[in-house]
């Protein structure tokens, strides 16, 4: 998933995990502390606020963490990052003696990968464990295994960059089109067809994407797959399989590319995508502009669980073309964070499970939306990953 | 440094008949710091065989592996490909060819840079230069990846626009036209500013090194300076140049930041150096844009990838020896053209004579350089 852009703003086409820039990220990171949090509220005002997850579990929130204490390491997507900088922080001030170490540089590959050898009490990643990875699990978890969480909710937002347009409406099939490069300029008919009224120039289409592996382009692929299979004919990835279009490093690249250019469409994590104008996505007969609340409601009607041995495990695979409500946002994805269900040390335990209840307590929830722009649980996703961290031991 | 050398040459052979004696009353401190020394200079070698062997093991699981079989490999950021080699050889060959683009443009600038500042701006003005220069180098590549995204991207556009326009009938300048700037073109004049500062350097102190009595001998005989440069200077410094290019080939090769933010890659072999999405991927920045999100069986197939760089730059680095290690066997033939030509101007048969004078300083100033060097 894209890293997002205000998190990494002093350096913001960096990759995650360079040994060369990750000295400098670091203290860039420390650098831009203080804006972070600005850029976070102007992205999101819009939809301060809205947050449909105010009725939920205000309990759980004044769950009391002050007791605890000691050291909880874990990495992996960087998607999740400044959610999980807001979260460690939101912990920290409630449980004085808990640190929380979340290395986004690992990227959802080296999260689970270092969870899987056992370095981390849980793994951020932008999938479930595969049916090998959750295998391999075992070893480090015992035989129950590791459940993934879906904690962090957000959508893919398609940006785009075009002067003299400030609105722009597609449908599923015409934006398959467009970044099978098969539709080549703005004025095309499909287009017309989806923005009547609106004056199209004639401008070339550039096609923005990802140069490095990503769970953004996973799920957007994924998107693009099941809901228009005509066209877009090559299977869900995390690397984007059409040759021809500029590939930029990280969502924020993908970003500022849009940004600098003319006729120019991409795809990014929403909270990365700053002020740029990002299109409604037909879904039924509605064009859906991206929402938080619109997202929630996406993942409240289109989720099911995925296959799992374990109990409790709540890894969901989302089928897009449920998405027809025309108030649920038609390209949501997902984060997960994984844990074993049986960890090696019970207080080690105690401390993931408390951070993680506190991640989709009420507050945690209002809190990555506020800083990262995330989209909040649905409530009784947030109910079913309680009662999963109860049996986790 | 002009001259100086020669005086202090002796110093680093061998002592001579009267000193052994010296050498076997070795006291304990000598002992302790021929024990540092000599630690330093194995754990080097105890380094590289260990990087070598961790590429080595890691890699191998993906070498061997079936690419179209394993259920890691064929898909994600390695899908595609039929083995390991098909993988890494369109990333191999993107790796060298954005860095030769690089090269071709560093080189020329660079000797020219470094020929000013050692025999042409006044002293107070290369010291300055020389410093400007040296500062190139610290400049984290990061920046220099912003600075093209932000900078040179834009600038270039126009003129990428042009070559496809009017001479896109050159297969180098030929397909769809880059619309952001995203090109190997952009990249490589990124990289070429990056290796600006190590082959001027280099070459600045080659140039430097050049006896005064040959360049002094070529004046005497009413060279311009210009030929002088060319009958003394260059002749002299020519190893030196070459393996300072080599350098800045390997730097090239290894660079991962800047590539990988501007250039926008595909894993394809293509000559075509202003398209976009089209344009050949390097090997470090590939791994740096995919192993994050790679998956074990994939992030060996990166790792490999790896490997083959370091075989690569191991290549380039050797070649770059063995050419300062080659080049005074070339040497002699130049020597005796000057002698038994008339045809030739005086000047050079002057240099020529010169350098047969300073014969016996040949061998001690090659050493100087390679060592200097690499």
């Amino acid at each position: 998933m894209a890293p997002a852009l205000w998190g990494r703003s002093a350096i913001p086409w960096k990759g995650q995990n360079l040994v060369k820039a990750f000295r400098f990220g670091q203290a860039a990171a420390v650098l831009t502390a203080g804006a972070l949090a600005l850029t976070a509220c102007g992205g999101n005002s819009s939809v301060a606020g809205t947050s449909s997850a105010d009725a939920s579990g205000s309990a759980t929130a004044a769950a009391d963490y002050s007791t605890l204490s000691g050291t909880v390491t874990a990495g992996g997507s960087s998607a999740q990052a400044n959610a999980q900088a807001a979260w460690s922080a939101g912990f920290k001030a409630q449980a004085a003696k808990v640190t929380i170490n979340y290395d986004k540089s690992q990227g959802s590959g080296g999260g689970v990968t270092n969870f899987i050898s056992g370095s981390y009490d849980f793994a951020g990643s932008d999938a479930y464990l595969s049916a090998d990875q959750a295998t391999k699990a075992q070893a480090v978890c015992g035989t129950g295994g590791a459940v993934n969480l879906p904690v962090y909710l957000d959508g893919v937002a398609i940006v785009f960059n075009l002067k003299g347009v400030d609105k722009l409406q597609l449908s599923a099939g015409t934006l398959a089109k467009i970044f099978t490069q098969q539709i080549t300029s703005w004025d095309d008919a499909a287009i017309k067809a989806d923005n009547p009224g609106a004056t199209l120039p004639s401008t070339a289409i550039t096609t923005v994407t990802r140069s490095d592996g990503s769970g953004t382009t996973q799920n957007f692929s994924n998107y693009l797959h099941q809901v228009a299979p005509d066209v877009w004919t090559a299977p869900a990835s995390n690397k984007w399989p059409v040759a021809g279009s500029s590939a930029q490093q990280g969502g924020s690249g993908v970003v500022n590319t849009v940004k600098a250019g003319d006729g120019t469409i991409g795809y990014a994590d929403h909270s990365a995508i700053g002020d740029l104008p990002a299109a409604a996505i037909k879904a039924g007969d509605k064009y859906v502009s991206f929402s938080q609340d619109g997202v929630t409601k996406a993942i409240t009607t289109a989720v099911t669980p995925a296959k799992s041995t374990v109990a409790g495990d709540l890894g969901q695979d989302i089928d897009y073309t449920k998405l027809t409500s025309g108030d649920a946002y038609p390209i949501p994805l997902i984060s997960y964070d994984i844990l074993c269900t049986q960890f090696k040390d019970a207080a080690q335990a105690k401390l993931a499970t408390a951070y993680i209840d506190y991640i989709v307590s009420d507050q945690g929830q209002k809190i990555a939306a506020k800083n990262a722009g995330s989209a909040p649980l649905p409530i009784e996703l947030a109910d079913k990953i309680r009662a999963t961290l109860k049996t986790v031991s | 440094m002009p001259d100086k050398p020669m005086p202090d040459m002796p110093m680093p052979d061998k002592p001579p008949a009267g000193k052994p004696k010296a050498a076997t009353r070795a006291r304990p401190a000598d002992r302790v710091f021929k024990f540092l020394s000599t630690s330093a200079a194995v754990s080097i070698m105890v380094i590289l065989a260990g990087v070598a062997l961790f590429l080595l093991v890691r890699a191998l699981p993906a070498i061997t592996a079936g690419w179209s079989t394993n259920p890691e490999l064929k898909s994600g950021v390695t899908g595609g490909f039929a083995s390991f080699w098909a993988y890494v050889s369109p990333l191999a060959f993107g790796t060298v060819w954005a860095s030769v683009i690089a090269l071709l443009m560093a080189t020329p600038v660079a000797i020219g840079i470094a020929l000013f500042i050692s025999h042409y701006s006044p002293r107070r003005m290369a010291n300055f230069l020389g410093y400007i220069i040296d500062l190139l180098a610290a400049v984290p590549s990061v920046v220099y990846g912003l600075w093209g995204i932000l900078v040179m991207r834009p600038f270039l556009l126009p003129m990428q626009e042009w070559l496809n326009a009017y001479l896109g009938w050159i297969p180098l300048f030929s397909g769809k036209v880059t619309s952001t700037g995203s090109s190997i073109l952009t990249g490589a004049v990124v990289l070429a500013v990056m290796v600006l500062p190590i082959i001027t350097a280099i070459s600045r102190e080659i140039f430097l090194q050049t006896p005064k009595l040959h360049e002094e001998a070529a004046l005497a005989l009413g060279a311009t300076r210009w030929e002088m440069i060319q009958l003394s200077v260059f002749p002299y410094a020519r190893s030196g140049v070459v393996s300072a290019v080599l350098l800045g080939l390997g730097r090239a090769l290894g660079e991962t930041m800047a590539v990988a933010m501007i250039i926008s890659p595909a894993i394809i072999a293509s000559f075509r150096i202003i398209t976009e999405g089209e344009n050949p991927q390097t090997i470090a920045s590939n791994i740096a844009l995919n192993f994050p999100i790679a998956t074990g069986m994939q992030r060996d197939a990166l790792i490999g990838t790896g490997l083959v760089l370091f075989v690569i730059s191991l290549a380039v680095n050797m070649l770059a020896r063995l050419i300062v290690n080659v080049k005074p066997r070339k040497k002699p033939p130049k020597k005796k053209v000057p002698t038994g030509d008339g045809g030739r101007s005086p000047a050079e048969a002057a240099v020529g004579a010169a350098m047969v004078a300073a014969v016996g300083a040949g061998a001690d100033r090659d050493r100087t350089s390679e060592g200097g060097l690499l």
